[in-house]
């Protein structure tokens, strides 16, 4: 039960259209100058280009994040047609 | 091995698999069964937005920029997160309105502008024109590359002939055709073309799974993966290495330059016609964006993951990045896989091919709507509209397709591949302040949209297009070098001294710049107009969860136009069988009145219906345009409603006046019970507050007619109206009396004359109301208003006050009639109160009177024994009986009862003893006091029309003699104790009274001892028991019989108990009075 309860809370708190906000401009912070300039390194992780770690990493996580939020509008849905019925 | 022929037949195959996809698909579609209307191919049709830029453009980047080229797919990937919220926002906002292009979108959202529909349907084609150039020289140059093999064996006739040397002109011909037969098969724009649709998310898969097996096989198989990849660039090629995977502040590409193309990306998703027409227009369901929010990200992840790969290995085996842009072909093909080569090849070609397509079908119904037709409507061309549009549109895709051609022709050559997208870009992100506006800015306006796009747009000429054309060799150098007119702050790409932020970012900064700046300047120094700020409130407000809608109508058609002509107008642009679907699904929805028509106040909601629905094929600036015209044409206009209610309301309540009437109305009614002073105080009321010329009050008589109960006129020299009519002498109140509904005239003019109008002068007036004074049921009278000169006086908001006015004056009307009838009832019932309490107490008086006349108590006599009773009834009855002793030896009985009930009757009782004592001392008979009587209350008796009935008897107690007379009296009864029997004794007599001679009877008889005489009054016999019984002599007989024994008040005691269970506890209707005579031992007699 506890479990399933978290993931009901988390994924509640993603449906907030302020948490949507609150990425979207994440996403813009961290794919420009500060964070780029930081991983704009000559450097290599296991042979991989640094930024190309970072870029590629980030935007695997991203659409991580989009489709737990995508998840979250179904549950939202959902509970909105149980309390309907009750 | 593979062959020309090969390569032919291949291309022609797949084309023809195009076809077959889509004609399947709209089959599908057509009978119901759609394999295009769900969530994969929604997300998969959005990834149009690869096209061959992507496929080539990006290895070619990669290994000329470095690891800017991705910011073209983060762009979107960041702007997915809001699709949720905007895109579905736009895709409800379209579907409510029939949107058919972002230039019908924006040029609806700001007051269904042509002038900004055109503007947008401009920088589109401009914009795309390059783009679609891109595809052809993509197409072009990759079949090119193939045939170029030496392994394809090309025989030399071929390769000189026209078709093999213009590839792209044989794919812009396929492309099309397509466009044309799925993308414009009808000329209604709303339904969706769901083979196209399908046929592109076809060359999705396709392009995805080519590009991936390249990657793959570059990457796993000429190489060890991607780590081996990196090791050996970093080692072969480090100064190009570092300088691709990493940013340079320096030099392209810089920090500036990746921000301006991930702005750039991001607004492209969604403003390239193409990407509005797949995502907005071609949705079938808004949750099927929820799903393509994660599934496009990841599908541009999955394309471009093995991009860097292919172009560093590319640079490995080719030694240099020279050819970048087709290395995902050249490097199969030079490693001898030529089916590999050939599915990357096809790859390209769907990726170049989805796009042509999609934008051109886009383009061409921006140009058909927002360019064309408004030229077909300033041309007044109205016969076969439909089709002519139809045509006009299938050319625009030709046409659009074939200038993609021209430029590719002329300039494509000169500028790199990815260049040319980025000004395509640019141009698209023009639209961008003009859309976040429309959506969540509602002050935002035509004024600012309009001076937004146009200055976003000169400077993006100015700084892009412009250079282009420089750069391809069109236009001399100078410019770039040097400025307009020589002014360095004119520098197209260093526009006012802005230097070292490189072409792309120049031109975005002040393209923004210039956009934003003018968009929120004008919209906040002008304001709406009335269709703009009516579609303001539509977009802004489309998710909000409470219905908007205006509490009352405020506009009105000066002339009204018939369901019929709408549907006729309808029927040119969508057909008839649409129309008529249309107009029946309008119409179950809204009531039509008896007469089958759509009341005034439904014909504007009519009218946006007809417009919203030709819209949908046209787009809404055309169609408003459309609809003004033909109102135009039949002399109607949509004018305001004269605005009787002064101060400026919130559409939700009703105005300030209109509650102020209200509340002094009551006032009105409750202050006063005279009919006649409220109804003139309320129509001074209206007067004062609405300035009517004339208000006439009238109210039914109860023979039907209606006669003028007040007037009040604000004319000079009032008006002649008839006072008393009929409802037939009036054609609108006779309607009003079958109807029970108001009956107006906003203009008179309009009207026909159609009867008789007593109380309806049309020439006099020129708009005016009868309103039904009605409560629940029958209507009381009419509540008429005119006016002379105002038209478009009575909204229904206006009527709807009247009405409720008048319901309250019915109801007042009602009352007070209640109040009169209930106090004419009490005034009765007071009055018989009153007479009622009158009779009692004369009856009361009455019954004093009569008691007092009755002895104390019998009189002692020797020889008899004399008992009575009395008991009065509540009415009075009238008994009386008396004792006269005289010579102490003879006693003289007498007992009566008058006829009446009252005080007169008690005071003849008075006068009858008087002279009754009179009498007695002349020692007369029984028949003589009787006789004498008579004469004597003769006249005082029939002038109070009394009688008297009486019985006298005289005993003599000596002799034993009784000596009786009777005056109509009941007869008494005697008990002879000789035969143990009893008898009743009769003598002849009227009652007294009635005549004057009537003669009486003297009877004797002789008396024995123990012997009863019992007198009483018809009270006794007369009474009845619950059967209607009388109690009669029989019963009096048996009871004096068995009793005669007894003590006489005993006996008479009994009697009278008998007689009250006789009644079984009913009260007594008349008086009972009984006298009990015994005779003794006779005086003489000696007991031996």
């Amino acid at each position: 039960m506890k479990p399933d309860r978290l993931k009901h809370s988390f994924l509640d708190r993603l449906r907030l259209k302020e948490s949507w906000v609150i990425f979207f401009i994440l996403g813009i912070i961290m794919l420009d100058y500060p964070f780029l300039h930081i991983f704009n390194k000559h450097i290599l992780i296991f042979s991989f280009p640094l930024l190309f770690i970072y870029i590629f990493g980030g935007w695997s996580l991203s659409i991580l994040v989009i489709y737990l939020f995508t998840k979250s509008i179904h549950t939202g849905s959902d509970i909105k047609e149980r309390n309907e019925l009750s | 091995m593979t062959s020309i022929t090969t390569l032919i037949i291949l291309i022609i195959l797949y084309v023809s698999l195009h076809f077959l996809i889509a004609i399947y698909a709209y089959k599908r579609y057509k009978s119901g069964r759609s394999i295009v209307s769900n969530s994969l191919v929604y997300s998969l049709s959005i990834t149009i937005y690869c096209t061959s830029w992507t496929y080539y453009g990006s290895v070619g980047r990669a290994a000329t920029n470095g690891l800017d080229f991705v910011t073209i797919y983060l762009g979107p990937s960041l702007t997915a997160f809001t699709w949720w919220f905007i895109l579905r926002k736009i895709v409800r906002i379209s579907k409510d309105n029939n949107i058919t292009s972002i230039a019908d979108f924006l040029s609806s959202r700001y007051s269904k502008s042509q002038f900004l529909g055109a503007l947008i349907t401009l920088i589109a084609v401009l914009g795309i024109i390059p783009y679609i150039a891109l595809q052809l020289k993509a197409v072009s140059t990759t079949f090119g590359i193939i045939c170029n093999h030496p392994s394809f064996d090309i025989p030399p006739a071929l390769r000189a002939s026209f078709a093999f040397k213009n590839p792209g002109l044989f794919f812009s011909l396929f492309i099309s055709i397509f466009g044309i037969l799925f993308g414009a098969r009808t000329l209604a724009t709303q339904d969706r073309h769901e083979g196209l649709v399908a046929a592109i998310a076809f060359e999705s898969i396709v392009k995805l799974l080519a590009f991936m097996a390249v990657g793959i096989y570059v990457t796993y198989f000429l190489f060890d993966g991607f780590q081996d990849i990196f090791t050996r660039m970093s080692v072969e090629q480090p100064a190009l290495f570092n300088q691709l995977t990493t940013l340079s502040e320096n030099h392209e590409p810089g920090y500036a330059s990746w921000a301006t193309n991930l702005f750039l990306a991001m607004g492209s998703i969604m403003l390239l016609p193409r990407q509005f027409q797949i995502m907005v227009i071609e949705n079938s369901d808004e949750a099927h964006i929820k799903d393509a929010m994660w599934r496009f990200p990841a599908y541009l992840f999955a394309i471009n993951i093995f991009v860097l790969p292919i172009a560093y290995a590319g640079i490995l085996l080719s030694g240099g990045n020279k050819g970048a842009d087709f290395f995902v072909l050249t490097i199969p093909m030079n490693a001898g896989h030529n089916w590999l080569a050939l599915l990357a090849f096809l790859g390209g070609f769907s990726a170049a091919a989805g796009m042509v397509i999609a934008e051109s079908v886009a383009t061409s119904t921006m140009i058909l709507n927002h360019l064309m037709i408004p030229l077909v409507l300033r041309l007044k061309i109205t016969e076969s509209f439909p089709a002519l549009l139809l045509t006009l549109k299938r050319m625009s895709i030709f046409l659009v397709v074939l200038l993609g051609y021209a430029y590719f022709k002329i300039i494509g050559d000169t500028f790199m591949l990815v260049n040319i997208g980025l000004i395509s870009f640019s141009a698209a992100a023009q639209l961008a302040p003009a859309l976040l506006g429309a959506l969540y800015w509602k002050r935002g306006n035509v004024a600012g949209a309009i001076a937004g796009i146009l200055g976003g747009f000169i400077v993006w000429f100015y700084t892009l297009l412009l250079p282009s054309f420089i750069k391809s060799g069109w236009i001399a150098t100078d410019l770039l070098d040097k400025g307009l007119f020589g002014l360095s702050m004119l520098k197209p790409t260093e526009l006012f001294g802005l230097t070292g932020l490189g072409m792309w970012s120049n031109s975005l900064f002040w393209s923004m710049l210039f956009n934003i700046g003018g968009y929120l300047l004008f919209s906040i120094l002008l304001e709406h107009n009335e269709s703009g700020r009516e579609q303001s409130l539509k977009f802004t407000e489309a998710f909000s969860n409470e219905p908007r809608q205006d509490l009352w109508e405020t506009k009105r058609l000066s002339k009204p136009v018939t369901i019929i002509e709408f549907v006729n107008l309808m029927e040119n642009f969508i057909g008839e069988k649409e129309a008529h679907a249309a107009i029946s699904e309008y119409l179950a929805e809204h009531e039509i009145d008896e007469k089958g028509m759509v009341s005034e106040f439904e014909l504007p909601s009519l009218k946006r219906f007809v417009e919203k629905t030709i819209a949908g094929s046209v787009g809404s600036a055309a169609a408003k345009a459309i609809i003004e015209n033909y109102l135009s044409d039949v002399g109607s206009q949509m004018e305001s409603f004269y605005d009787a209610f002064k101060s400026v309301r919130s559409s939700l309540e009703e105005s300030r006046e209109a509650l102020y009437v209200r509340l002094k109305s009551s006032e009105i009614m409750n202050r006063s019970n005279d009919l006649q002073l409220i109804i003139k105080e309320l129509a001074d009321l209206l007067s004062a507050e609405f300035r009517f010329d004339l208000i006439t009050v009238r109210l039914f008589e109860p023979d039907g007619s209606l006669t003028v109960c007040y007037e009040k006129s604000q004319l000079p020299g009032g008006v002649s109206q008839p006072n008393r009519i009929h409802p037939e002498d009036d054609f609108f109140l006779h309607e009003l009396l079958l109807s029970r509904r108001p009956q107006f005239a906003n203009d008179t003019r309009n009207l026909k004359k159609q009867g008789a109008s007593a109380a309806t002068p049309l020439d006099a007036f020129s708009a005016f109301a009868h309103i039904p004074i009605v409560g629940d049921e029958e209507p009381l009278g009419v509540l008429s208003i005119y006016s002379v000169s105002i038209v478009g006086m009575f909204t229904e908001e206006l009527l709807n006050l009247l009405s409720s006015l008048a319901g309250q004056l019915a109801l007042a009307v009602k009352l007070v009639d209640e109040r009169e009838a209930r106090e004419k009832e009490k005034n009765a019932k007071d009055v018989a109160l009153l007479k009622n309490a009158a009779v009692m107490h004369e009856m009361e008086i009455a019954k004093q009177i009569q008691m007092s006349l009755l002895p104390e108590a019998p009189p002692v006599l020797p020889g008899v024994q004399i008992a009575s009773l009395s008991v009065a009834a509540d009415h009075v009855g009238g008994d009386y009986y008396d004792f006269f002793v005289t010579d102490d030896r003879i006693i003289d009985t007498v007992i009566a009862d008058v006829s009446g009930h009252n005080v007169g009757a008690a005071l003849i009782m008075v006068e009858t003893r008087s002279v009754l004592r009179a009498q007695i001392n002349t020692s007369s008979s029984p028949a003589r006091v009787l006789t004498n009587l008579n004469t004597l209350l003769m006249s005082d008796l029939s002038r109070a029309e009394l009688f008297i009935s009486m019985f006298y008897v005289k005993y003599d107690t000596f002799t034993q003699w009784l000596t009786y007379s009777s005056a109509g009296h009941n007869n008494p009864v005697l008990y002879r104790i000789s035969d143990a029997e009893c008898m009743t004794l009769d003598a002849e007599g009227m009652i007294l009274g009635v005549k004057n001679d009537v003669i009486f009877e003297d009877r004797s008889i002789l008396l024995d001892p123990g012997d009863i005489l019992l007198l009483y009054t018809d009270g006794l016999t007369e009474t009845v028991n619950s059967e209607e019984e009388m109690f009669g002599i029989e019963r009096l007989s048996t009871i004096l019989k068995e009793l005669h024994e007894e003590p006489l008040q005993s006996i008479i005691d009994t009697v009278y108990r008998e007689v009250i269970n006789f009644a079984e506890g009913r009260a007594l209707a008349d008086d009972i009075s009984i006298v009990a005579m015994r005779v003794e031992h006779s005086f003489f007699d000696q007991e031996d």
